[in-house]
């Protein structure tokens, strides 16, 4: 599957390209984002929470920017595992001014497997989909501070593959094997994968950590410190877990 | 695999389940007749703190007719719908849609309630309820709301339901004279989610139908209602010519996503020949 589509933003092109680089901003956006932290100038370490129907798993992974041509474009790849299975996937992202707004256009690929990917290949593309729009609407509502210019962009951008007739190759061929790759968006990518049609919708209900952030800042090494210690703790107890 | 471990609570009553549920909020997950539930914490695609099962509430089960409309309690298994009199009787398309809900064993326990709250897009409670017009009643800590079933679905599973309320049951219109109800879809096996599925109403006076309820399973996030179509057909007579243009507008109006097996276009090929087949059903039975 590959979800095509693009997004107008109320904000100029530098403004969204330091939003899709700022882990702060992405790990607003990104649903159920628990952790973001950098591991690199070009690449994140996140840790999601998957709330879709039955399924409510944990993935860790990593994001990395690839051919980086600041401001215009760039393909995020993410690569994530979890309990539930892995998910893997890359987007490449392009922006182009339009005026005061920013035109955001992505291509995006993924897939999942294991057992996410058998139990939840039947709906992983309409899963893909909507983590997207909650992605775009709080990404939306982020830059344009919570004004009605969100709403108003919103209604234009999000034209994605399905809706264009011949845009797709069809079905996906039945995965053979157990943990065969589900041919779809995964459920746990980042902001590359959160494509797709963008409705009007109000952003995540999620509460924005407005005033959080700055405050946070000064601490930034210890909570780093602390996720690590946290990772460490949760890899212990899933490796004693599964092991033995 | 086994299911990670939870605590497990079994109150009597709706307000006890209300006050727990206010208490653990996103930790507890109410436990109906488990036929997704106990599948998703077996394979821990969840892990929960806290199960409420709501077996022991005699207020949930029960058909009846109630002020003139059946009435469906949230914990009325899928096997009593399929046995019940009342519903033969007073909306025959539950009935005809029971047999295709999972396998028998799965329908003497899973719930009316439970499949209704999940809304799993390819199901068909969620459907026929939204062609039948039927009432929800969801009750929350300031008391019942009732919610009509065609605003209840907001996207996949996703419904109005709040994580503080509890689905009490559903209140059906029975079959008025002159109306028919039809239920059919189509599966790779028997028992599996359904690749389209169409639940209709309509009534035919004069030989043309009227009032006509066209709702479509598996074929969008939530139940799709080709709202279109069933108003070009209004006062349209069910000849083969009437049928090919509804089938032509049908393309208008679904779009749905492919799925493992089946492309977008053999979904609205599969769309059509169902439709085609019930309308024509519905001719006859009316």
């Amino acid at each position: 599957m590959e979800l095509l589509g693009q997004q107008l933003i109320g904000a100029n092109r530098q403004t969204v390209w330091n939003a899709l680089n700022d882990p702060d901003v992405l790990a607003q956006c990104i649903p159920g984002c628990e952790e973001i932290s950098r591991l690199s100038e070009n690449q994140l370490q996140l840790r999601i929470m998957v709330k879709i129907g039955p399924v409510r798993s944990r993935f860790a992974g990593t994001l990395t920017l690839e051919g980086i041509n600041a401001p215009a474009s760039c393909t995020l790849v993410f690569e994530g595992t979890g309990a539930a299975g892995f998910a893997k996937g890359g987007s490449s992202v392009v922006l182009s001014e339009q005026g005061e707004q920013t035109r955001l256009e992505y291509a995006a690929k993924a897939s999942v497997g294991g057992r996410l990917g058998q139990i939840g290949g039947r709906l992983i593309e309409s899963s893909a989909r909507k983590m997207s729009d909650e992605f775009f609407s709080a990404f939306q509502s982020v830059l344009s501070g919570g004004t009605d210019a969100g709403a108003e962009a919103g209604t234009l951008g999000g034209v994605d593959a399905a809706a264009v007739p011949g845009a797709r190759s069809g079905g996906a061929p039945p995965s053979s094997g157990q943990a065969a790759p589900a041919d779809a968006g995964a459920s746990a990518g980042g902001p590359a994968q959160k494509n797709g049609a963008a409705a009007g919708r109000p952003a995540s209900t999620r509460p924005a950590p407005a005033e959080a952030a700055p405050m946070l800042a000064g601490w930034r090494p210890e909570l780093y410190r602390a996720f690590w210690f946290c990772l460490g703790v949760f890899f212990t107890l899933l490796v004693g877990r599964w092991l033995p | 695999m086994k299911a990670p471990s939870f605590d497990y609570i079994r109150p009597g009553s709706v307000d006890e389940v209300l006050e727990l549920l206010a208490t653990h909020g996103d930790d507890a997950r109410i436990l109906a007749g488990g036929q997704t539930l106990m599948a998703t914490l077996n394979m821990r695609l969840s892990e929960p703190e806290l199960l409420i099962d709501i077996n022991a509430i005699e207020s949930l089960k029960g058909i009846e007719l109630r002020q003139g409309a059946l009435w469906i309690g949230a914990m009325a298994r899928h096997s009593h719908v399929e046995d019940s009199p009342l519903v033969a009787e007073h909306a025959p398309m539950l009935a005809q849609a029971a047999p295709h809900v999972a396998h028998r064993a799965i329908r003497n326990q899973g719930t009316f309630g439970g499949s209704i709250a999940f809304a799993d897009p390819a199901a068909e409670w969620p459907a026929c309820i939204v062609a039948l017009d039927a009432v929800l009643h969801l009750a929350g800590r300031q008391g019942v709301r009732k919610v009509p079933a065609v605003e209840f679905f907001l996207d996949l599973y996703t419904t109005e339901l709040a994580a503080d309320e509890v689905l009490l049951g559903c209140e059906i219109p029975i079959l008025a004279p002159g109306r028919a109800q039809v239920f059919q879809e189509l599966a790779r096996r028997h028992g599996d989610y359904a690749i389209v599925g169409v639940a209709a109403a309509a009534n035919l006076r004069g030989g043309v139908f009227h009032d006509m309820r066209l709702v479509f399973l598996g074929m969008d996030n939530t139940p799709a209602r080709a709202l279109d179509v069933e108003q070009w057909l209004e006062g349209k007579a069910p000849d083969e010519q009437a049928l090919a243009q509804a089938r032509q507008l049908l393309d208008d109006v679904l779009q749905p996503s492919a799925d493992l097996y089946n492309s977008t276009a053999t979904k609205m090929h599969l769309a059509g020949v169902l439709m085609g087949r019930v309308l024509r059903k519905l001719a006859e039975t009316a």
